[in-house]
């Protein structure tokens, strides 16, 4: 589109000082694309605190107080919002691209995770967040979200729609497959949304002798020592690999030998894994409310959608521990449908610019 | 400790201050802090938006960060130093000056011009007076910096020099035929002023002039100068030029040419010192005044033709004169403690 050559655009976001993880590396990822594309782009990141809930307020005021319009007379001719508050920006050729909006004031609202309902304010800001999402995610010329799970949030809580735009995990021309070997793949931050806890006591439930191999950073450490003497307490520990944070390389090599990927977590908003197992043609097993990964996973054509119970998780991996033939269908059905899905960069930014 | 640098900007617009909080933020690494940049976008137009950014950055709360403390905040540019933190020091690279000292300024000054801009001027300057103070301790880059804050805040500030990029690299080789001028090719920095100056030396004085031209415009005003006063075969024009042919240039010059327009710091006379050279400057230059001693380290001119014109024939003549008050300068920049490690101390202490 020879008119959208060399567009000068911001891409509004925000972030926790310190705290550096998947939003950080998708707004990269997105600027890096926009330059590719040739067009000037930077993030404009805004600095984001929580609590107390009212400090949720000031911020987003101060968001609507920012004036991205122009820079030195020269006109922004995009403004690509990602997270809240960062997308109240007001700019007049506005675009969203939802990572999420602030989940503690809806899904997550009394989730046992989240505590702004604990506080005596937490009604009334979580109204204000709410009122400012209705009001103003309408604003955008165009509103995307990065997957299916978060315009369905969007349109259950806001009664607003959007359009999900899928994008590749990181290196995504880099996966490959290899023969099969005897092990699972769990790759993921250790954490309790991700429930590596869940993996394990279904391990403990299987009838045939399945090897599971997990890695990923713990950030909770708490978490992951419960974890490990949750595997040495169902004896099943023999049958564990606990790898913790590995090297991008090695993660792909784990995936290319793997019998197939594990990956239930908790209402996740998209999940690379699932994306990164399809390019390593591997049927995923997920649960039925992992959010996310079921945009991907055709259940028994591509992978399994199971309970999210050990029993049913068991029976999962015992099936496809017992039928490797159906196992490498399934992952060569998985390859395949990431390509019909068309989740390249060159769609997003075209999308996010027409 | 956590540290959180704090600067504002313009989307899009990369100087040297963008460059010096990323200087200060390795620095900070360097010393074994974790560091990280915080940027505001600015936009100062119209003069209603500036009030807007300042209640921004006002309503923003660095204090913690998933529960940690952030140990202290620095703020380098208006309005993020506005940005309130219980350990905040406050490393002024300057305020927002055409609500001070350039406000009437002829080319500079926008705030005059706008209904609006006495009563912005006003808050912003009441936030200075009011806001400023609140910091545990506030630096500013240099005298020129700290001297406004004074006069227009009633402000002390104490000054705190930090190196230019890659300062151990810069070096002395001999003492050549040629002055240097390297600076954006910009009014401000008055290279129009030395191409005139050059035409009224008597002596065979040769300019090599290096940096980019900020506008198509400002070329062609320098190019015409250069030959309407018949000054081609005096003057070398190399434009943009790496960072390794400049330090050669600095290091096989006779002197220093830098007589830009009240300047907040200024990294090439620190260059010029590094190099062991006289720095030719101007009784209006600001930041440079710091830290040529005339006649010591170098020589101050008025801002006229004329009196840049005798100076520069005095450096001229007297070569030895040249490379000894090049070997002064040298040494005043060791006894000036510019380094830093330096600035992280103060900033941290």
């Amino acid at each position: 589109m020879a008119q959208n050559r060399g567009l000068r655009i911001l891409i509004a976001t925000v972030r926790v000082p310190f705290v550096n993880g998947g939003a950080e590396i998708l707004a990269e990822g997105l600027r890096r694309e926009l330059t590719e594309a040739g067009h000037r782009a930077e993030i404009v990141a805004i600095p984001f605190k929580w609590y107390p809930p009212e400090r949720i307020l000031d911020q987003m005021l101060a968001c609507r107080l920012l004036d991205l319009s122009e820079t030195v007379g020269v006109a922004v001719d995009r403004l690509i919002g990602l997270k809240f508050p960062a997308y109240l920006i007001p700019h007049p050729r506005k675009v969203l691209w939802l990572l999420h909006q602030h989940r503690q004031a809806y899904d997550l609202w009394q989730h046992p995770l989240n505590d702004l309902h604990q506080y005596a304010t937490g009604a009334a800001v979580r109204a204000a967040i709410h009122r400012a999402d209705t009001e103003l995610i309408p604003q955008a010329k165009g509103v995307f979200t990065i997957s299916n799970n978060v315009a369905a949030r969007m349109s259950r809580h806001c009664g607003l729609q959007g359009t999900p735009l899928y994008h590749p995990p990181q290196d995504a021309g880099r996966f490959y497959t290899a023969p099969v070997e005897e092990f699972f793949y769990f790759p993921s931050r250790i954490n309790a949304l991700k429930r590596q806890d869940l993996v394990l006591e279904a391990l403990a439930q299987t009838r045939l002798p399945v090897r599971v191999c997990f890695s990923g950073p713990a950030n909770e450490g708490a978490f992951e020592g419960m974890c490990l003497t949750l595997a040495q307490k169902k004896s099943c520990a023999d049958r564990v690999q606990w790898l913790g944070p590995v090297s991008e390389e090695r993660k792909r090599d784990l995936y290319a030998r793997s019998l197939g990927v594990l990956f239930p977590p908790v209402d996740e908003d998209y999940g690379y894994v699932t994306l990164e197992a399809m390019l390593a043609r591997k049927p995923v097993i997920t649960c039925s409310d992992s959010g996310g990964p079921l945009e991907f996973v055709v259940n028994r054509q591509t992978g399994l959608v199971c309970d999210p119970t050990p029993q049913s998780l068991a029976e999962a991996m015992d099936s496809l521990w017992e039928d490797r033939e159906r196992a490498r269908q399934w992952g060569d059905a998985g390859r395949q449908r990431y390509g019909d899905l068309r989740i390249e960069w060159d769609h997003v930014v075209e999308k996010l610019l027409a | 400790m956590k540290v959180l640098v704090v600067t504002s900007g313009v989307p899009f617009i990369r100087g040297g201050a963008e460059i010096l909080a990323d200087n200060l933020c390795q620095a900070l690494s360097a010393a074994g802090h974790t560091a990280e940049l915080i940027f505001i976008p600015f936009k100062h137009y119209p003069p209603n938006r500036i009030p807007d950014h300042m209640l921004a950055c006002r309503l923003l709360d660095l204090t913690e960060t998933c529960g940690v403390r952030i140990d202290r905040v620095i703020g380098l540019k208006f309005p993020g130093y506005l940005i309130p933190h219980p350990n905040k020091v406050v490393w002024l690279l300057h305020q927002h000056r055409t609500a001070y000292e350039l406000w009437d300024h002829p080319m500079a000054g926008d705030l005059i011009h706008h209904p609006d801009g006495p009563v912005v001027r006003d808050a912003i300057r009441q936030a200075d007076r009011e806001l400023i103070p609140e910091a545990k301790a506030v630096y500013t880059l240099s005298e020129n910096v700290s001297d406004r804050l004074r006069r227009f805040c009633g402000i002390a500030g104490e000054p705190l020099y930090n190196p230019p990029a890659h300062a151990s690299l810069f070096y002395n080789n001999s003492a050549g035929d040629y002055l240097f001028f390297p600076s954006r090719v910009t009014g401000v920095k008055r290279q129009l002023l030395a191409i005139e100056a050059l035409a009224r030396c008597r002596e065979r004085t040769l300019v090599r002039f290096a940096g980019e031209a900020d506008s198509p415009k400002e070329l062609a005003a320098c190019v015409d100068a250069i030959r309407r006063l018949k000054v081609e075969d005096r003057v070398e024009w190399l434009g943009l030029i790496s960072e390794e042919q400049k330090r050669e240039l600095y290091a096989n010059c006779l002197g220093v040419l830098f007589p830009p327009v009240d300047e907040d710091y200024g990294y090439i006379t620190l260059e010029a010192m590094l190099s062991s050279k006289p720095v030719i400057t101007c009784s209006d230059s600001g930041g440079p005044l710091e830290f040529v001693v005339g006649r010591q380290t170098g020589l101050v001119a008025n801002p006229t033709p004329e009196s840049l014109a005798l100076v520069m024939d005095a450096l001229w003549v007297d070569r030895r004169w040249a490379v000894a008050m090049g070997e002064a300068g040298r040494a005043r920049y060791e006894d000036l403690n510019i380094s830093w490690k330096n600035v992280v101390e103060k900033l941290l202490c």
